[in-house]
């Protein structure tokens, strides 16, 4: 089962290594040990407020705003548990960390992928989500540590990112096969940018969100089918 | 260097970005089999995937060369997922199109 869930996160390795690495690079020049970098990973683990995180403490920021920009940076995280209520069980503190470690990657594959027939659903869930933490806190890690020495072009890397969404999409439509969300989905994305470009990702996901739930309620033909 | 300021920090950053994944199984607990939340479990993530897709082609400039390329490897990552229906290789191929490209 080791080998199914790293080969399963394996495309979650190669987008966060080289983000966890470029994220190092920044914070070293902060000045703080690199050990620090890898301490953020670990407890933080959330890849645009780490690197929004460097600003701040540069310029001091105090606790307060600290912690509002970071919740609404991540408030679109506030809906990836919807899609999840039912796959984790009462898995203790399994599932706690489960929901601690819920990023955009992690929750693109755990709402996609069906877990392998025979294996132990908790466990391999478990696994995804600490293989996927491990890469991030290694990337942490290595970019604070070396920091500009490491020699190895990753420029073009992060594609890698849009790769693993777009490929997750084509699961998705194989999976529901009918049309309205997806173009809910464009509308409210269209409406986000026009309306709310600064937080595209958060307002996208709440306008689609409602646009369904106002279509199943108004409409008897997405009830019924939907 | 203030190691103390950056401890706190990183507490507090943790409690924030764990504040907003958790809501949900703490909201709903309990009421799993609820017919719109069923619903909603059920079309949130494609719609999530094209808003993710959408969020990370939007700022591409698509009239220069860099734009050119991560069209070639969206084709490529489409092409080969839809060939071979392996994730893991799609994703490889894509990626190693466009960083052939972008680094040469």
């Amino acid at each position: 089962m080791i080998r199914v869930a790293l080969k399963t996160t394996l495309p979650i390795f190669f987008g966060y290594l080289p983000l966890g690495i470029t994220f190092g690079v920044l914070f070293q020049e902060l000045g703080y040990p690199w050990y620090f970098a890898t301490l953020m990973g670990i407890c933080i683990y959330a890849g645009a407020a780490q690197f929004m995180a460097v600003g701040l403490i540069a310029a001091g920021t105090g606790f307060v705003e600290i912690a509002i920009a970071t919740f609404f940076l991540n408030s679109r995280h506030l809906f990836y548990g919807l899609a999840l209520l039912n796959s984790f069980g009462n898995w203790g503190l399994r599932k706690l960390y489960l929901v601690f470690g819920l990023t955009d990657e992690v929750y693109a594959l755990m709402s996609t992928i069906e877990v392998p027939k025979g294996a132990d659903k908790p466990q391999f869930y478990f696994l995804m989500t600490i293989f996927s933490q491990s890469y991030w806190v290694l990337g942490c890690t290595l970019g604070a540590w070396a920091g500009t020495k490491l020699v190895f072009n990753k420029q073009g890397m992060e594609f890698a990112a849009t790769a693993l969404f777009t490929v997750l999409l084509i699961e998705q439509w194989a999976k529901i096969k009918k049309p309205l969300p997806f173009v809910v989905a464009l509308i409210a994305s269209a409406i986000a940018l026009l309306l709310f470009a600064q937080q595209m990702l958060l307002f996208a996901i709440s306008i689609s969100i409602i646009i369904m739930i106002v279509l199943r309620l108004t409409n008897q033909k997405v009830h019924d089918e939907y | 260097m203030n190691i103390e300021y950056l401890l706190i920090v990183i507490a507090i950053m943790s409690g924030a970005t764990f504040a907003t994944r958790l809501p949900p199984f703490v909201l709903f607990s309990g009421n799993e089999q609820h017919q719109l939340l069923q619903f909603i479990a059920k079309y949130t993530p494609p719609m999530v995937m094209s808003i993710l897709v959408i969020y990370m082609l939007k700022s591409v400039d698509y009239l220069s060369i860099e734009g050119f390329y991560v069209v070639i490897a969206l084709i490529v990552t489409i092409g080969v997922h839809l060939w071979r229906r392996n994730a893991l290789m799609s994703i490889v191929a894509g990626t190693v199109v466009f960083m052939v490209f972008v680094q040469s």
